[in-house]
């Protein structure tokens, strides 16, 4: 019986630690790529009680860069650009009330793109929030 | 001559089999509670084991900023990615 028991618990323990994570179907779209760099951040904490899916792309070179601008027809070239993408299909525009959507930043500079799963209000205020705190304390 | 030793695992398997435990209970009072001390020392360390682990696992989990990180390259470590997700968030003019 007590051995039955440490093997319950042991099963239980592995079983925790090698728990997948969930891929996203933009990581999956983009992990197969060898000219850019795809990371996915999964439960990306934004305070004590939210956390967001992230997924970041970022071009090996200017070649894929301009890729990836065509790609999410990203227009400006300088600076960051953001927009609210719809959660299918990112390079579409939606507005900030059609979630889930992803929040999505591109900084030209760096030739990378940043996409944070929203799935509700909770979530877009405290990005809002995580955002406006970090600005303030860079300052 | 040898002799065929067994030991007591082993005995008590075989009396397992034909169900004679409650009187090698009788007859090896001492090595039963050898036996239940045994087995419960083992008990205790594996439980205390996993527990160690998980209490490492859970303290690790709750420093981080982040649940678990996926990438195509193994360049950088995953903190990386999540100070770049981080950092990101700070770049755009509100």
């Amino acid at each position: 019986m007590k051995r039955r028991l440490i093997y319950i618990m042991l099963m239980l323990f592995l079983a925790g630690c090698t728990a997948e994570v969930y891929e996203t179907p933009l990581y999956s779209r983009y992990s197969a790529r060898q000219d850019i760099a795809v990371a996915q951040v999964s439960g990306f904490q934004l305070n004590d009680s939210v956390k967001v899916d992230a997924v970041i792309l970022v071009a090996d070179d200017t070649a894929a860069w301009l890729g990836l601008k065509e790609e999410f027809d990203i227009r400006v070239s300088a600076g960051v650009t953001s927009w609210m993408g719809d959660i299918d299909e990112p390079r579409q525009r939606v507005r900030r009330s059609d979630l889930p959507a992803w929040r999505v930043m591109a900084l030209n500079e760096e030739r990378t793109i940043a996409f944070y799963r929203i799935g509700d209000s909770v979530q877009y205020q405290a990005l809002l929030d995580y955002q406006l705190e970090n600005m303030i304390k860079d300052k | 001559m040898e002799q065929n030793r067994i030991t007591f695992d082993e005995l008590w398997e075989q009396q397992e089999r034909a169900g004679l435990q409650q009187r090698m209970m009788q007859d090896y009072p001492e090595w039963m509670r050898r036996r239940r001390i045994r087995r419960a020392s083992l008990a205790t360390v594996t439980v205390l084991a996993v527990a160690m682990v998980s209490l490492f696992n859970y303290q690790f989990s709750i420093q981080r900023p982040y649940d678990a990180v996926l990438c195509n390259r193994t360049t950088f470590p995953d903190s990386h990615w999540a100070d770049v997700a981080a950092t990101i968030l700070t770049k755009e003019i509100i």
